[in-house]
This record gives C-alpha cells, structure tokens and sequence, in this order.
C-alpha cells in the first residue's frame, strides 16, 4: 500500500502540485482515517490534505482518477482471483490466453510490471523496452513458440488463429498500461528538461510550437518574481527612535518609557517605464520581451509601458486588457515589423512622457541599438538618465557585436546604468531579479 | 477532544446530520473536512468566494461540539499585542506604588542589601504573574480548559509577518511568552482559519493546513440551504428562485450573488408575498443581491430570458 501511495505522490508532483514530507505523513493518516473503500471520501480528504488551491484541486482530481482507475478494477476482480505467484510460465499464460480469462490476465500483468518495476519509466523512447520486459515476466515467450509450433505444423487453423488474436491483444493491453504509467510518472522529468532546455536556448531560435510551453514558463518565473518580491518590508525596530509616538503610547504608564517605538520606513515596489523595439531586426526576440512585459505588469503595479520601431506609443492600456498573446499581437500590429529609429522614438518620449519620469522611475528599454543610420539624438537618452533613478538596457545582442555596423550602442552605453545582454529567459529573469532587488534596498 | 465530542464526529453522515439540524447543510465535502480536521487535530484553511458560509461553518462547529467560539478579526496591521496577549505595565506599575508600604512589613527586619534582596526574591512571582496578562483571542483559545473553536477570520488580511507568527500555534498549539516562559494549549482547540483569497497565503500556513474550498453552491444543495433557513418558503419560488441566482452567477459580474445574499432575496420575496418570480419584481428587487450599478444594468438585460428560465426549471419538475 506504501509503495502504491508514494508512486501516487510522484505522480502528483509529475503534475506540479507540490506536496511537502509533512504533507504525505498528513495524507498517509488521513487515508488510514478514511479507510480505502469509499473512493469519493478518500479523494475529498486526500485532496483537503494535498492539494492547496483550487488549480491544484482540479490537477489532483485528473491525477487521482488516472491513478486509481486501474487499482478499482483489480479490486472488483478480487474474487475470482485464480492465481497468486508472480512469476507466471508460459503454460500458465497459455492456458489464460486459451481461457480468454481477461481478469486473471490483468492481474499477472500487473504484478509482472511491479516485477520489473515500470514505475521508473521516464522517456517516451523507454516504452519499447518496458512493453518486452513486462511481456517477458509474463512469459510469453512459451506462447510465441506455442504459435510457431502451431503455425509450422501446418494445420494450426482456427486454434492458432484465436491464440494469435489473443496475443495481440495482450500486446496492447500491456503497452496501453505502459504509457499510462509513463504519462503518470514521466511528466514530471520530460517537463524538466524541456523547460531547462527552453529557458537557456536563445529567443530568437524557438520554434513556433514551442510558445505556448515558453508562456507557461515565463508565467512561472513571474509568480516565483512576485513571490518574492511582492513583501513589502517594514523596517521594524531599528534605526531611529520616535520620540513623538514611544511619548503618545506609554502615556497610559505615567509617562515611564516602557515600549519604545522606532521610525518606520516603508518600501515600496519600484515605479518602471519599460520601453521595448518591435522592429524587424529584433521581430524575433520583441514577441517574448512583449510577453514578459505583460506579466511584469501584474507584478509591478506601477508600471508603464511603450513599444516602438519608427515611431513610439504607449501600449500600457493593451497589456491591461487584453490576454497575454492578444495584447502582443495587438501592438505587433500597430508598430511591429517598421524600420528602426532610435532617433525619431526618442524624440516622440520626450515630447509626450518625459514630464513623468522622476527620480523613482526605473526606465528599461529593451533594443538591439541598430537604427539604420538615422541620427540616433543620444543626447535625448542623456536627458533621460539625469531625469530617472536608473536607466536599463536589455541588448539581445551579444557585446562583441555591439557598436559594429549600424548599432548606435557605443554611443548609448555612457547614459545606461545598467547594460546587460539579454537574450535567453535566464537572463531576463536574472535582470528582474535585480531590479527588484536594488529596488528593494535603495528605497 | 472528549468522548462525546468525538462521538459526535463519528462518521461523515453523522456530522452532515448534525449540522442540518443546526441549519447549516455542508456539502459532502464540506462534512469530510470537519471529520478529518476532528479526528487529526489539524487547523483547516477554508477558502472561497465571499458569502458561502465560512464563517458560518466555524459558528455552526462551536454549537454543534458545545464549545465557546473565539473570534479573531484580522485586518492590515494586526500585530501580536492584539492577538495574543498585551503585558499590563501600567497596572503592574500601580500595584507596585500602592503595595509599597507592604513591602516594608516584608523587608522589614531584613538586614543589609543581600538579605533584602533573597526575601524580595520570594515573592518575585507576585510581580510577574498572569494577572498581568491581558489574554486576547489566540491566548484564550489555547488556556480554554474545555477547548474551544478558535475562528481566525479574513487571514488574507493580515501582513507576512502576523501570518509567520501563526505558524508556532497552528503547528504545536503552544506560544511563547517572555514573561512566563511557554504556554501549551490544554485541550487542542478546533481551528478554522477563513479567507477570500485576495492575496496568496503562504507555503508555510498552507502545508500546516488541510485546505477546504468552499465554492459556490449547485442547484440542490442551494435549495436545501433555502429551505433550511426559510423553512416557510413557497417550493415553487424556491425553485425558480435558486434557478434564477444560479444563473445569474453564470454572468461576468463585478460581484457575484453569494448564498448569503440569495436567502436575503428569498427574505425579501417573501415579505412581497410572491408566490412565483416576475419579472418585475425580480427587477424591482435586483438591489437585494447585487451590489453593483453595472451589475444590475448586465442583469436587467436578461432579466425575461432569465425569468423565463427559472420558471421553465421549475416545470422540468413538475
């Protein structure tokens, strides 16, 4: 039964539902409590013990039918259980396949897969491997030469037929079970290295099909961000001292000084201007930076955005309303795919939104610097820079290519306070990361 | 927990049976969460759209286990002196000024620093003692003799820092206080913590937790809920009335109808003396469960569609 509950438990962490070592002694009690025959009781218990929000609840649902599907059948079955050992020879399977004894020839199959122990299945390329095992610890092997026999003689009719079909089926019976246990168990590790392999390979390089499974992980990284950061800290009990208020609350005992009360400060989450280049040159990259972009705006609650190529506009309104792929869509539409200028966009920021960058604001700005040999207006970015707190710039390039050919870079880097390559979502993460750290500590 | 408490949680149907005759009808879910928090002794974590009856649900537990209900309130800022027990430095102060001819008679004979001091120590307790203590709700629900059902209500209202605090209770039903050392809960209480979800709790509390969502309810078990506190209601209305609610929660609105909310509706209803829905009236008395402006204007435009629905409902099961 305890190995039963924690293959359950592995499955369930395959799933993203993150169950904790005080969690499964909780779960092993509660099921001791609830007792194994009434499946919906089980499962409401086993779900209030396990899974902690409702998208949890729903996973855990999926997973505990899945799961215990196959375990309710060898439980109806129980009584006509005929045969005990494990290790069936072929005459035994022979004579089940002859019989057509299907519950018989679950149960050796599934007592042939602990055997060969199909939990630690993995990768889909392991199906092949497992299917023969199990069939083979089953023993069919006396069944094959029982076909060939049959066969060779000649005359083996209907009989060899029949023994054919059931074999068969019994090939399929036990592959189906073999993926099964492969989505149960092998979700969580192939998810793995698929998103290790995402996070780490340019954004540029991805493929189409690869998208949706890149949202959910810049989704992921997002809420881990807001995790972290979404605190605001209150700095207790050190620094100064409040007179006025330690005054106020020890009135009530004559006036001895017995609590003390120290001056708060507040921190508060940075204000961001994020300013990203949809242009043809960084089309690639500019979907992604637009992607992350959204969800930095249900992490920062103070923050702006505008997208450009020739010209530049605010686009805070359409992460606001719209889904995530809509919003990008919506803003490719508008400025994407136009000729770079630097110079021009510039020039738009700071006619319409300089006035609101102050010494609190953060400005990001997302572009590869490369503005087709139009007047880059650097001295506008100088403006900029004396005007905020820290002006950052994301470059999807790498440095060596930086100032070469039409990039205006070099001429940018002395107003940037931060310039870092940015291409992969581990550097985009590293970059929020830091942002919101030195935020934090400068405030 | 005693044996007759226990005896009351004995089975799943025994608490839903229990509970009704209370007026609160729980869902299977519901009775299986009150079971297992009762067998195991572990704090549950009830979360859910506003006005299912969370609150309820901890009212409805005291009663029915005849334990006294603890409340605590949280909001922005709740911080320990409030939650658990303030220090009466003044009263400490003023006992020691008027009993200071006391401690005369007490030092009185003592001879020299040393010897004062070994007598004052005798009574040292005197100083530091629970009558100092000011017990607010969490240290009360821990010294009830008898157990209690201690409600923490809205905990997603209260800041990280209050929430780590808990930490210590929710798992070994036991605080710290400086002045008297470690105070352990005699009888562990049964405790329910509430929230609305409008900001995440955090791992810690949650893995201390079994973890109850209460969502709105389906068409029956509305209807038991109805009837349960309205017994007089028209069947009829009651029906096209549930029928009515749940499709109006369908809508995207600012606000959805609670249950609450619905059985105010009922209430109202009736005063009006109506036997069936109308769409007038039904437009008439929008403002009883929705709250909103936009609301009741999205409503309003379906209101004959809805109507007619809830009416159809009703004849299905005629």
């Amino acid at each position: 039964m305890e190995r039963t509950f924690t293959n359950f438990l592995s499955a369930l962490r395959g799933a993203e539902i993150r169950v904790s070592v005080a969690e499964t002694l909780d779960a092993m009690e509660t099921a001791r409590l609830m007792g194994w025959s009434d499946r919906q009781g089980l499962h409401d218990a086993l779900s209030m013990a396990l899974a902690k929000t409702p998208e949890e609840k729903t996973g855990f649902t999926r997973i505990f039918d899945e799961f215990f599907a196959f375990e309710s059948f060898h439980d109806r079955r129980d009584g006509e259980e005929t045969e005990e050992n494990g290790q069936a020879d072929g005459g035994d399977l022979l004579a089940m396949l002859e019989a057509g004894d299907r519950a018989a020839l679950a149960l050796a199959m599934q007592e042939a897969a602990v055997e060969v122990g199909v939990e630690n299945i993995r990768f889909f390329t392991q199906r092949g491997l497992y299917t023969q095992r199990v069939l083979q610890q089953m023993g069919v092997e006396g069944v094959d030469a029982q076909i060939q026999a049959m066969g060779g003689q000649g005359g083996g009719g209907s009989a060899g037929q029949a023994l054919q079909e059931s074999r068969a089926w019994l090939f399929e019976q036990v592959r189906n079970y073999v993926e099964q246990q492969l989505s149960l168990q092998g979700a969580a590790t192939s998810q793995e290295l698929r998103e290790d392999r995402l996070r780490r390979s340019r954004l540029g390089n991805l493929d189409r099909r690869d998208r949706e499974q890149m949202r959910r992980i810049v989704e992921k990284i997002c809420r881990r961000l807001v995790a972290l950061h979404s605190r605001r800290r209150k700095m207790k009990n050190r620094g100064q001292l409040d007179i006025r208020r330690t005054m106020r609350r020890n009135y009530g005992n004559d006036g001895v000084l017995f609590e003390l009360e120290w001056k708060k400060r507040k921190l508060d989450r940075p204000r961001v201007m994020a300013i990203c280049d949809v242009s043809g040159s960084v089309a690639s990259v500019a979907r992604f930076l637009l992607q992350f972009l959204y969800e930095l705006h249900e992490l920062l609650h103070d923050i702006r955005s505008f997208a450009f190529s020739s010209y530049l506009i605010e686009v805070s309104e359409h992460f606001k309303d719209n889904i995530a792929d809509e919003a990008a869509d919506k803003v490719m539409q508008k400025v994407g795919y136009m000729p770079t200028d630097y110079g021009e966009s510039l020039t738009n920021f700071r006619e319409s939104f300089l006035a609101d960058v102050d010494r609190n604001t953060t400005v990001i700005i997302l572009g590869d610097a490369r503005s087709n040999n139009t007047d880059p207006k650097a001295e506008y970015l100088k403006e900029m820079h004396e005007r905020c707190k820290r002006l950052i710039w994301l470059n999807p390039e790498p440095p060596p290519l930086w100032g070469t050919g039409d990039s205006e870079m070099r001429r940018y880097r002395p107003y940037c306070d931060l310039l870092r390559e940015c291409n992969t979502l581990n550097h985009l993460e590293r970059v929020v990361n830091d942002l919101l750290e030195t935020a934090q500590r400068a405030a | 927990m005693t044996p007759e408490q226990l005896e009351k949680l004995e089975s799943i149907e025994r608490v839903r049976e229990g509970y009704a005759e209370l007026g609160y009808i729980c869902s299977r879910q519901i009775a299986t969460a009150i079971y297992v928090a009762g067998h195991l002794g572990k704090p549950v974590l009830v979360e859910g759209p506003a006005g299912v009856g969370k609150t309820e649900l901890a009212n409805t537990t005291a009663a029915y286990l005849d334990l006294p209900l603890i409340r605590l309130q949280c909001y922005e800022g709740l911080d320990e002196a409030k939650a658990l027990y303030e220090w009466r430095y003044a009263k400490q102060l003023l006992y020691t000024q008027i009993l200071r001819d006391k401690l005369g008679e007490v030092l009185g004979e003592a001879q020299g620093l040393k010897e004062s001091m070994d007598r004052l120590h005798a009574h040292a307790d005197v100083f530091f003692s629970e009558r100092f203590l000011a017990p607010r709700p969490l240290l009360k629900a821990l010294r009830e003799p008898g157990g209690a059902v201690l409600l923490i209500d809205e905990v997603d209202k209260s800041d990280h820092e209050f929430e780590a605090f808990l930490l210590e209770i929710l798992s070994e039903f036991q605080v710290s206080i400086p002045e008297l050392g470690t105070i352990k809960a005699g009888r562990r209480p049964v405790v329910f913590l509430t929230s609305n979800n409008t900001r995440e709790m955090s791992d810690a509390l949650k893995r201390r937790c079994l973890h109850l969502y209460v969502p709105f309810p389906d068409a029956p078990l509305e209807r038991e809920i109805i009837q349960a506190r309205i017994p007089e209601i028209p069947r009829n209305l009651k029906y096209q009335l549930v029928s009515f609610v749940q499709q109006v929660r369908e809508l995207d609105l600012k606000k959805q109808p609670s249950v609450s909310e619905s059985i105010d509706w009922a209430r109202v209803l009736l005063l009006l003396h109506a036997d069936e829905l109308e769409a007038d009236m039904v437009r008439e008395t929008l403002n009883v469960f929705l709250k909103f402006e936009e609301d009741i204007q999205s409503v309003d435009g379906e209101l004959y569609g809805f109507t007619r629905q809830a009416k159809k409902a009703d004849g299905a099961r005629a």
